[in-house]
């Protein structure tokens, strides 16, 4: 009985957390489609978006909306620099080294945080207050609302940028057929190094979202930022509705196996079911253009 | 050699080609192809007299225990190059088969008495079976894939760890782990636990070596090159892959198990993400395909590791630019074509005056 | 008994039907040739007979046991052996190590002896070695035995996949454009060492695209088109046959304006 009456609390809390992983994830899949490179460092983004907030709101005393614009700001400008020091130089190197090297990046991050900003878990306060709004029965914070809000109107946005700009098309060109792309004068390069704006925009933005509900500390972006790619295989890697759906299914069944099994293993779950997705359909639900399933 | 112009060349020249002559010898060659070592050579003796001489000549015991923790985790590394170099196959939860190993061997001993030579062997065993149930799901992903699933292995067996306090002490881990003996004689001084890792070193590598040169390790890089090409010869591509996983899985255990006797705890904290990045490190500076080029890079990579942790605060940022740093100016590895850039730069010298010489 | 038997095979790639209904026989120890313009799906149903893809509909029977659902290996157990059109050879392994590679199933051990060295693994070893160095003088790559494969030239590289086709002891050889990038020379020579592997009882399917070739080793020859089964007789036969001429001519005299036909 009870059980029941929680359920729905759950699974909006689960929709919320399931937004920002569906951030986390469109944030992989814009330098996937650029680049097919994956990002280790794309946590260390999230998390980054809510330190430098906080940063400019406490020992700037800068007000909110100031703050978040010029956290991302510079979060975007990491992401650049990201792409000039460790990308670029590597750009003919083969995949265990590119991923190694942004985890390389992913640990500097995350230590220079913990340097830069102290190690205590910061927490921002909520955009629009604390009250929360009823809808049958279960309650929901203004600020989970604003982010689920937020969310789709990022994803439109990167939809109209994929599918009806010039430069959306550009990347995805270059991401799939590299060669034929520089021959018709795309830059490669460059529409990577676009992508690593793109997608730490993006990062930092769901750092915003997620800081006033839960505490960001230098360690978070790890686990943030594989959950985020973790969604956005579940859903069909490199299709911005796979992000969007994966992160989501993942929220949510996240919440709700609190009401199950005990809180320590929460993480957990995420794994479990990449582990299940991998093994019984690797290309995701919604299925994948850039995975060869032959002969799984 | 070059016939010297004037005389006050002579001298220097000498000097040099000796030097390069010394060096000529106790480096590995370079890498051409992936360069497998067959057989034994006049150089691997004088490596194996260094590696047993070495305490003696610097009896310092920080250095001992350094030396230590450099041999496992060349063990470490000797066991991911089978997978990763020759196998061609991406792992970043290597770390957690240490765990498992370490884990093993406190548990076997701590709360069943077992001698900690049988916990050794246990400790190997039980990793390779854990490689082996993960295994054959995972291995059936390539590329980022592979490297994210075993990822997300290596961080459930962390939480799984930290979760199930009853068997594993939890966040706390195990203490007590008695050290390590063999028919009355105990390993209880830095000085004789070197010993103890590196002749276990010794004898994987002994044994790796044979693996490579049989048909094991044809079949392993033939997986990696052409996977069609494999199959076509009748290769059982997944039970290969499979395979490779677990004899690297083995090797982890086995220095699990040694890391314990020589820690006398185990903690969760220890199998982390870190280590497996790395031990997979160790495996990319040393050189793919080659079997003592990652473990220098073990030796290299824990001497760094411990010189910057004196850097206290900056040690890990530091340690995050170094890494990459090292990636971008060493992709094939340290090793390769180490002689060409060492002859380059000690004929520096010579080329320099010689142009002087030449312009006056 | 028909020794290979293609039975009405169809392979689709996302709308492209690469192969429609083909059906033909191959008798054990003759050479079949398979001909046809580029695309015709030639390589396709090698890739089908090898087991690395699977028909959406028909059948491959080998010495009368379907394999149409084998896994590759199980399919070079059974002894059909093949060559790439993209060469695969492993180029960071010796020569003779290629070849030595192709006979793992056949030789004893496994990880633990092999580790240990055992003294038959040694035995083992030397016999593989032997054997490959004798493959090797049959195709005239000895002298190179102990290069790397990736030293070779393009030509010498497509014979060695030969000759590691060969490590398996194929009953079966399928042959991806083996004459390739070679010179008159070359070719002739291979034309000789495939009909000496005839004599020696192994049957032959040979995609080639070298006319001459083509036309002096094979007993019969097959045509596809497009996917389509379109000639199937001796030389002589395929020669005149009014369906090949157009085929290739069509292409040729009105060139790539055409629609996809």
């Amino acid at each position: 009985m009870e059980l029941l009456q929680i359920i729905p609390q759950f699974f909006v809390s689960g929709l919320t957390f399931g937004a920002i992983y569906s951030l986390v994830a469109l944030g992989f899949v814009t330098i996937a489609r650029a680049s097919q490179i994956i990002n280790f460092a794309q946590g260390e983004f999230v998390m980054l978006g809510g330190m430098v907030t906080f940063f400019f709101i406490k020992s700037v005393r800068l007000p909110y909306l100031l703050s978040a614009f010029l956290a991302i700001g510079v979060v975007i400008g990491l992401g650049f620099l990201l792409h000039l020091l460790v990308i670029y130089p590597l750009r003919k190197a083969s995949l265990p080294i590119l991923l190694l090297a942004t985890l390389g990046a992913s640990l500097f991050l995350s230590s220079s945080s913990a340097l830069f900003f102290g190690t205590l878990p910061k927490a921002l306060p909520p955009f629009s207050g604390k009250d929360l709004i009823e809808i049958g029965g279960v309650s929901l914070s203004a600020q989970s609302l604003f982010v689920l809000i937020a969310t789709f109107f990022v994803l439109f946005l990167l939809y109209l940028l994929s599918h009806h700009t010039h430069l959306g098309k550009a990347m995805e060109a270059s991401s799939t057929d590299p060669l034929g792309a520089d021959l018709c004068g795309i830059s490669r390069h460059l529409m990577t190094f676009l992508a690593f704006g793109v997608s730490s925009g993006i990062g930092a933005l769901a750092g915003i979202f997620i800081t006033p509900l839960f505490y960001v500390s230098y360690h978070s972006g790890t686990l943030i930022g594989l959950k985020g790619f973790i969604s956005a295989v579940i859903g069909g890697w490199g299709k911005y509705g796979g992000a969007i759906l994966g992160g989501f299914i993942l929220g949510v069944a996240e919440s709700l196996s609190i009401a199950f099994i005990p809180a320590g293993y929460k993480d957990g779950v995420a794994f479990l079911i990449l582990l299940l997705i991998l093994y019984f359909r690797p290309k995701g639900i919604l299925g994948s253009p850039f995975i060869d399933s032959r002969r799984w | 050699m070059v016939e010297p112009v004037h005389q006050d060349f002579r001298k220097r020249e000498i000097l040099y080609s000796l030097a390069l002559w010394l060096l000529s010898l106790i480096l590995p060659d370079p890498q051409l192809h992936y360069r497998r070592e067959y057989g034994l050579r006049w150089r691997d003796l004088f490596y194996l007299l260094a590696i047993l001489l070495l305490p003696l000549l610097f009896s310092d015991p920080h250095f001992h225990h350094l030396m230590v923790l450099a041999g496992i985790h060349g063990i470490l590394a000797l066991g991911l190059t089978l997978f990763l170099g020759y196998g061609g196959q991406i792992s970043l939860g290597h770390a957690a088969f240490f765990g498992i190993g370490t884990y093993t061997t406190a548990i076997l001993t701590t709360r069943h008495g077992w001698p900690p030579f049988l916990a050794f062997w246990a400790s190997g065993m039980v990793a390779s079976l854990f490689a082996y149930l993960i295994g054959k799901p995972l291995l059936k992903l390539k590329g980022y894939f592979l490297a994210l699933a075993t990822l997300g292995f290596g961080e459930i067996f962390l939480v799984l760890i930290k979760e199930s306090a009853s068997l594993t002490g939890g966040v706390i881990g195990i203490f007590g782990i008695p050290w390590f003996s063999i028919a009355g004689l105990v390993f209880d001084t830095y000085l004789k636990q070197y010993y103890l890792v590196w002749i276990v070193l010794i004898g994987l590598v002994l044994f790796t070596k044979n693996l490579i040169r049989s048909k094991v390790g044809r079949a392993y890089m033939a997986v990696a090159t052409s996977e069609d090409a494999a199959s076509s010869v009748g290769i059982h591509v997944s039970r290969i892959k499979l395979e490779a996983f677990m004899v690297g899985a083995f090797y982890a255990g086995l220095a699990g198990s040694l890391f314990a006797c020589v820690m006398s705890t185990a903690t969760p904290e220890t199998f982390s993400l870190n280590l497996s990045v790395l031990i997979v490190m160790m495996v990319i500076l040393g050189g793919m395909g080659n079997l003592y080029g990652p473990i220098v890079g073990a030796i290299f990579l824990t001497w760094l590791i411990d010189t910057l942790a004196q850097y206290q605060d900056y040690s890990l940022p530091l340690y995050g630019v170094i890494l990459i740093l090292l990636l971008i100016f060493f992709p094939d590895g340290m090793g390769t074509r180490l002689r060409v850039r060492l002859i380059y730069l000690i004929s520096y010298w010579g080329r320099k005056k010689r142009r002087e010489k030449v312009n006056l | 008994m028909a020794f290979l038997k293609i039975q009405g095979v169809t392979k689709n790639y996302e709308g492209v039907k690469a192969l429609d209904r083909v059906s033909f026989e191959v008798k054990q120890g003759t050479i079949k040739g398979l001909m046809g313009p580029n695309g015709a799906g030639k390589s396709t149903l090698f890739h089908l007979i090898s087991g690395i893809e699977k028909p959406d509909l028909g059948k491959i029977f080998f010495k009368e046991k379907e394999i149409t659902s084998l896994k590759p290996h199980e399919i070079s157990l059974m002894g059909i052996g093949r060559t790439f059109q993209t060469l695969q050879v492993w180029g960071n392994m010796t020569v003779v190590e290629n070849v030595m590679t192709a006979m793992h199933s056949r030789l004893r051990g496994g990880v633990l002896s092999s580790g240990l060295w055992l003294p038959w693994i040694k035995r083992e070893e030397d016999r593989a070695m032997k054997e490959a160095k004798e493959i090797l003088e049959f195709l005239g790559l000895f002298g190179r035995w102990k290069w790397f494969a990736g030293q070779l030239s393009y030509s010498e590289q497509r014979i060695l996949e030969i000759g590691r086709a060969l490590g398996t002891r194929p009953e079966l050889l399928l042959l991806d454009e083996p004459a390739a990038g070679l010179t008159y020379g070359e070719a002739k020579d291979l034309s000789e060492r495939l009909d000496q592997l005839r004599k020696k009882g192994i049957t032959i399917l040979l995609i080639e695209h070298h006319m001459g070739m083509m036309m002096e080793i094979a007993d019969e020859i097959v045509v596809l088109s497009n996917g389509i089964l379109i000639a199937e007789g001796t030389p002589e036969q395929i020669r005149t046959h009014p369906r090949v001429i157009e085929a290739y001519l069509k292409r040729g005299r009105q060139g790539c304006s055409e629609s996809e036909n």
